[in-house]
């Protein structure tokens, strides 16, 4: 009954590293990293409800989502500082790239909510298990994007 | 010519607007169908419309389906970005009168290439 | 572990060589990060040992340079070749083979196919009903000829220049990624070819696309590669070459056609094929 309840590991790949190289450079690529803790700084979430449910998170320390939010917007690294409202709409931009192609990778039709930005881990449903976590690296720093089931489903 | 950059995300249009600047449109945006819409009554009517499809307070499938049904509009390029990627969503979103769509993420070329099939942006390079 | 200078330099060396693309002092890294899964594959510690293997292996540079080549294929790539295809080429075609009702083209240097299925999808909307057509796609690459027989391409790949209705009415779903139809696939067929050797048994082709592929030749291969493909297409059939690239001065035995911006070549004089005789080829001349 596991068919179809989560999208495969290369599957997630694949998409993270079309959303990084198509915005932010293929000069800094993402590699994989040891699982393991990360300091997070900042974290978004978008859900999929529909044919299949799920959500979709990605984590990142605060200097990566600065990092990340100077590309999008093109600042100018080292001058322009990123407020954290441009922090927060860039990560949750970033999610919403990666849950509405996660979201495709599973049966639908499904919806895509809004994403959810928190400063720090975004809160999520006491019911719900991890079935897909993706540790990668990029310029040295990590980051991570895991997808998440209902318990019941899982 | 004029485009219309209709996105919840800052950031998304700032990238939009670099990348359509240099293909020589002034921008307009709007950060929901609701406020595009607010700016095609007051007469700002764009060549191009840059439509992400998740959006707050009206999305961009819903703000298509108010362009198409209105003759006055019917001029408008109407081009979905978005990260909506089903088959069947691409299949709705053409049907309600999207001329195009490009798939988020995409890189700068895909944006310049899909005008190009549109006839809005000439090509470059002499062929 | 990283990669030594000397292995760095003797890789950026060869990328430059064959590709004209830089990997700059700096992108230590990014060649390491692309080369492990090659060292694995092929049984070397790490990717020293792996380019010292290079140096002897022809076969495993080919790898390389596959694995370090971004690949910037697109769809209708310059739109203004295809739009020559389907308003000037196609229809002299049909009119020439009404009594075979068949078309063979030929995709050369096809890389990871989107210049074979442009033209499969093409042929799908114009060619009458009753007629088949068989694109014969070649490479010097055996991975991007199984990646053309698989028919899959990237989320990215799929929006440099595909129409939305052609990607809806053409393609489906898998994964990550998204894989052509069936009938387009059966249209395309896959041959390992290597343009500056002799080309072996080909079929007589009615439209030849090889485009910005002559460019990576000296001036001798380039009269070369044309005097063979002047073998292999029919007398009355049609060559396409890149926007840059030209049989002016280089070969007097093509005729230039101006559809618009686009050049069009057909062979001229009655020898131009004499050593894979086919029948069916002259009547249509």
């Amino acid at each position: 009954m596991s068919l179809f309840l989560e999208p495969s590991l290369l599957d997630v790949q694949m998409v993270l590293e079309e959303v990084w190289t198509s915005f932010l450079g293929v000069e800094e690529p993402l590699l994989p990293r040891t699982p393991g803790d990360i300091t997070v700084g900042w974290s978004a979430a978008v859900t999929v409800s529909g044919e299949w449910h799920g959500m979709v998170s990605v984590e990142l320390p605060t200097h990566v989502a600065e990092d990340v939010t100077r590309r999008m917007l093109g600042l100018v690294d080292g001058l322009d500082v990123a407020a954290d409202e441009d922090v927060a709409d860039a990560v949750g931009e970033l999610v919403n790239m990666i849950g509405g192609n996660v979201k495709s990778l599973m049966p639908g039709p499904s919806v895509l909510s809004l994403p959810v930005v928190a400063a720090g881990r975004v809160a999520r449903p006491s019911d719900v298990v991890e079935v897909c976590r993706l540790d990668a690296s990029w310029a040295g720093s990590p980051l991570v994007v895991s997808v998440h089931v209902q318990a019941k489903a899982a | 010519m004029h485009a219309l950059i209709i996105d919840d995300s800052r950031a998304m249009r700032s990238i939009l607007r670099r990348i359509v600047t240099d293909l020589g449109f002034d921008t307009l945006e709007a950060a929901d169908g609701q406020e595009a819409l607010d700016h095609l009554h007051a007469g700002r009517v764009p060549t191009l419309c840059l439509i992400d499809w998740n959006m707050p307070v009206m999305d961009g499938y819903t703000f298509i389906t108010n362009v198409r049904a209105n003759p006055a509009w019917r001029d408008i390029t109407l081009m979905m970005v978005t990260t909506e990627s089903e088959h069947g969503q691409i299949v709705r979103a053409l049907a309600a009168g999207a001329h195009e769509y490009v798939i988020k993420p995409f890189t700068p070329d895909a944006i310049a290439e899909k005008l190009e099939l549109l006839g809005l942006v000439a090509k470059a390079v002499p062929v | 572990m990283t990669i030594s200078r000397l292995s760095f330099t003797f890789v950026s060396d060869l990328v430059r060589r064959e590709t004209a693309m830089l990997y700059d002092p700096g992108k230590e890294y990014l060649v390491e990060a692309r080369l492990l899964p090659l060292a694995r594959e092929a049984g070397c510690t790490d990717v020293d040992a792996y380019v010292v293997t290079l140096q002897s292996d022809a076969g495993e540079r080919a790898k390389v340079l596959d694995a370090l080549t971004i690949n910037e294929t697109s769809w209708f790539r310059d739109n203004t070749p295809y739009q020559a295809f389907t308003e000037a080429m196609l229809p002299a075609m049909i009119a020439a083979r009404a009594h075979t009702r068949h078309l063979s083209i030929w995709s050369a240097a096809c890389s990871s196919g989107q210049e074979a299925y442009s033209l499969a999808m093409l042929l799908d909307q114009h060619l009458p009903s009753g007629w088949t057509a068989q694109i014969l796609a070649t490479d010097v690459s055996p991975k991007m000829l199984a990646r053309v027989d698989a028919g899959r391409y990237s989320q990215v790949e799929m929006n440099r220049g595909l129409p939305a209705t052609s990607l809806v009415t053409y393609f489906a779903r898998a994964g990550s990624e998204w894989e052509v139809c069936d009938d387009l696939k059966r249209m395309v067929r896959t041959q390992h070819l290597n343009l500056s050797m002799p080309f072996g048994p080909l079929p007589r082709f009615d439209i030849v696309f090889i485009r910005n592929v002559l460019i990576y030749f000296d001036l001798d291969m380039k009269r070369d590669i044309l005097r063979r493909v002047r073998q292999v297409i029919s007398p009355d059939g049609f060559m396409l070459l890149g926007s840059a690239e030209t049989t002016l001065d280089l070969d007097d035995h093509w005729d230039h056609e101006a559809h618009g911006r686009v050049q069009l070549h057909r062979p001229t004089g009655p020898a131009a094929f004499t050593t894979t005789f086919q029948p069916t080829a002259l009547t249509g001349a």
